[in-house]
């Protein structure tokens, strides 16, 4: 294959397949290269994929019967714990059940795996169907830059040329740091490993179980004991037949607090409520993969140079403040930003960071920056020990006294908090979190 | 439930190249130094597949073979001891996710 592409995405992730669709729908010659043995292969989420964006790629995915997605969420709750208790806020509406609905949840090899499927339907009917490629089992080696602008990859001794790269390699980003825009070590500091179990139940115990109904789901995050004082959070989604499981704790704090995530994952699981919850189940799966924090400071100086950009989590973009995390729709987001700026440069002829920086440009306009913006501060607090640890036990101390019914003289709810506030922290801490709360939120 | 020990669960991962015996690491650990100068060896609890071994006379040892590829290894190793690479298709080992 000696002829150049419009552009060359590395990475069959949300992001790269996001790319690649809207690539593909403006007839642009491209190749779309992936190490797994398919795309979703070699990929892990929690997951719950927020927003409306699918329908921008696959209009009206959800009249497929048998689509790659497993569930949509119409019950979301939060979940604060202590050794013994969990105290909720929890909300379900019929609200979330029509379409375009706000949050699927999705198994990454077979979600990415659909995808990649509608992907190449529409490589087949544009005008390169016989000149653009989903090519998987090849790992990019090296980005090829001349004159310090990229224009090919190379995977092994062979090369590819092309106009453009997006590099859409996922949070372990080892081609944005050969190109120079990530910092050849990234430390530890707002990094996490997400940790999960898959779990199967028989289908008519887990609908009862979980009060689901068709297709319907339920997406549940907890802070507190869930992740044994390190930071972080846990999370419950639920599947077709399964539920996933896991956590995501911090690599500093578990550095420096000398703990395993497996450990603390059955730490998790002991707890007297999750194991209600999932008794009965039986694990199919057990896997791991590091996950960004939301936190500005690790990202990449800049997301693009001459003939790259850097879409997804390979540019750190994602957020998790406590109620969600949303790596995967930010990640399709910037993939359609990404290519729709290709095309833009492609009908300019300039590839240059001249054309690329719109990219920038348009990801801050969009809600993707602006959320991460925005909430910098909800990420910090997340993080710091009030809110993986005070919190939770001060709130279920709370709820233990208030849903307490003991043949005795029963306190107003003011003096049963303001005990539980004593106990956990000082209404001085809790004013300033509180203050902290109200701005960050 | 039963809670399962790693080895179970790392008994349910699906390897690539399982068969082959003569895999090319994807992971390279110069444990002269995790040996010498790293004060908290936190990969060998940090790592979900627990591929950094602590012996009993406190020395590191790593084996690449049950790598799960999620990356944690890279980030929390601070003393410059990691070199880190995805698997090469063909001759390396790493996982296919049934599930994901
Ligand atoms: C435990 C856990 C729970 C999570 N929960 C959620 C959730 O509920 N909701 C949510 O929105 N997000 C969640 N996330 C985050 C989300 O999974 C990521 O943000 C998202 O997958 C990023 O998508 P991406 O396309 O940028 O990268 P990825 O999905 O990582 O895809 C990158 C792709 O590039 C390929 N690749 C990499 N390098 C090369 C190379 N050199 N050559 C060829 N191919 C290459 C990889 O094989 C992979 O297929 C979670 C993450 C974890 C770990
Ligand atoms: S942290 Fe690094 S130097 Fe220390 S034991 Fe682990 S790999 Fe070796
Ligand atoms: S990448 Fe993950 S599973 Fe592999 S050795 Fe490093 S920490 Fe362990």
């Amino acid at each position: 294959m000696d002829e150049k592409f419009d552009c060359i995405i590395v990475g069959a992730g949300i992001a790269g397949l996001a790319a690649a669709m809207i690539l593909a729908r403006n007839n642009m010659k491209f190749l779309l290269i992936e190490k797994g043995d398919f795309a979703g292969a070699k990929n892990v989420s929690g997951g719950v994929l927020w927003g409306t964006d699918l329908a921008r790629l696959v209009p009206e995915y959800w009249k497929e019967k048998d689509g790659g997605w497993e569930r949509f969420i119409n019950h979301r709750r939060l979940t604060f714990m202590d050794e013994q208790s969990t105290f909720s806020l929890d909300f379900k509406s019929s609200h979330f059940d029509e379409p375009p609905y706000s949050g699927v949840v999705v198994l990454r090899s077979k979600f990415d795996r659909w995808l990649a499927e509608k992907v190449q339907e529409a490589i087949d009917e544009s005008d390169y169907a016989m000149e653009s490629f989903i090519a998987t089992n090849i790992k990019v080696d090296e980005v090829l830059m001349e004159d310090n602008k990229a224009m090919g990859i190379r995977t092994g001794d062979e090369e590819f040329h092309t106009d453009s790269v997006i590099i859409a390699e996922g949070v372990n980003n080892l081609l944005s740091r050969q190109v120079g825009l990530q910092d050849d070590y990234v430390p530890a500091d707002h990094m996490l490993t997400g940790i999960k179990e898959v779990i199967r139940f028989d289908q008519k115990v887990l609908e009862d179980r979980f009060q689901l109904d068709g297709l319907s789901g339920m997406s549940n995050e907890f802070v507190g004991y869930a992740t044994d004082g390190v930071e972080g959070g846990g999370f419950l989604y639920t599947n077709r037949d399964t539920i996933s499981l896991g956590l995501v704790a911090g690599i500093k704090d578990m550095r420096e607090k000398e703990k395993s995530p497996h450990d603390i994952l059955n730490h998790f699981k002991e707890h007297p409520v999750i194991r209600d919850t999932i008794k009965g189940g039986e694990v199919v799966e057990y896997s791991a993969h590091v996950v960004s924090s939301g936190d500005k400071r690790v990202m990449p100086r800049q997301l693009y140079k001459d003939g790259v950009l850097l879409c997804g989590e390979a540019a750190n973009l994602l957020i998790n403040a406590g109620k969600a995390i949303q790596g995967m729709d930010f990640a399709l987001r910037s993939g359609i930003i990404g290519a729709e700026t290709i095309i833009k440069a492609k009908e300019q002829g300039d590839f240059s960071s001249r054309t690329l920086q719109e990219y920038r440009q348009a990801l801050d306009d969009s809600y993707v920056m602006k959320d991460i913006n925005n909430f910098q501060d909800a990420v910090h607090m997340l993080h710091s020990p009030e809110m993986y640890r005070d919190i939770p036990n001060l709130v279920c101390d709370f709820g233990r006294t208030f849903f307490t019914i003991d043949n005795q003289p029963t306190q107003k709810s003011r003096k049963l908090f303001s005990a539980s506030v004593k106990k956990h922290s000082s209404y001085w801490d809790l004013i300033k979190i509180g203050f902290k709360g109200a701005k960050s939120l | 439930m039963k809670l399962l020990t790693l080895s179970e669960r790392l008994g349910l991962v699906s390897y690539r190249n399982q068969a082959k015996s003569d895999i090319k690491p994807h992971i390279r650990v110069d444990t002269d130094i995790c040996n010498s100068v790293c004060p908290h060896k936190c990969t060998t609890y940090v790592c979900p597949a627990n591929c950094y071994t602590m012996d009993e006379d406190g020395k590191v040892h790593f084996q690449v073979e049950d790598c799960i590829e999620c990356g944690t290894c890279m980030y929390a190793c601070d003393q410059g001891a990691v070199d880190w690479n995805y698997p090469d298709p063909e001759i390396g080992r790493g996982v296919t996710w049934n599930f994901g």
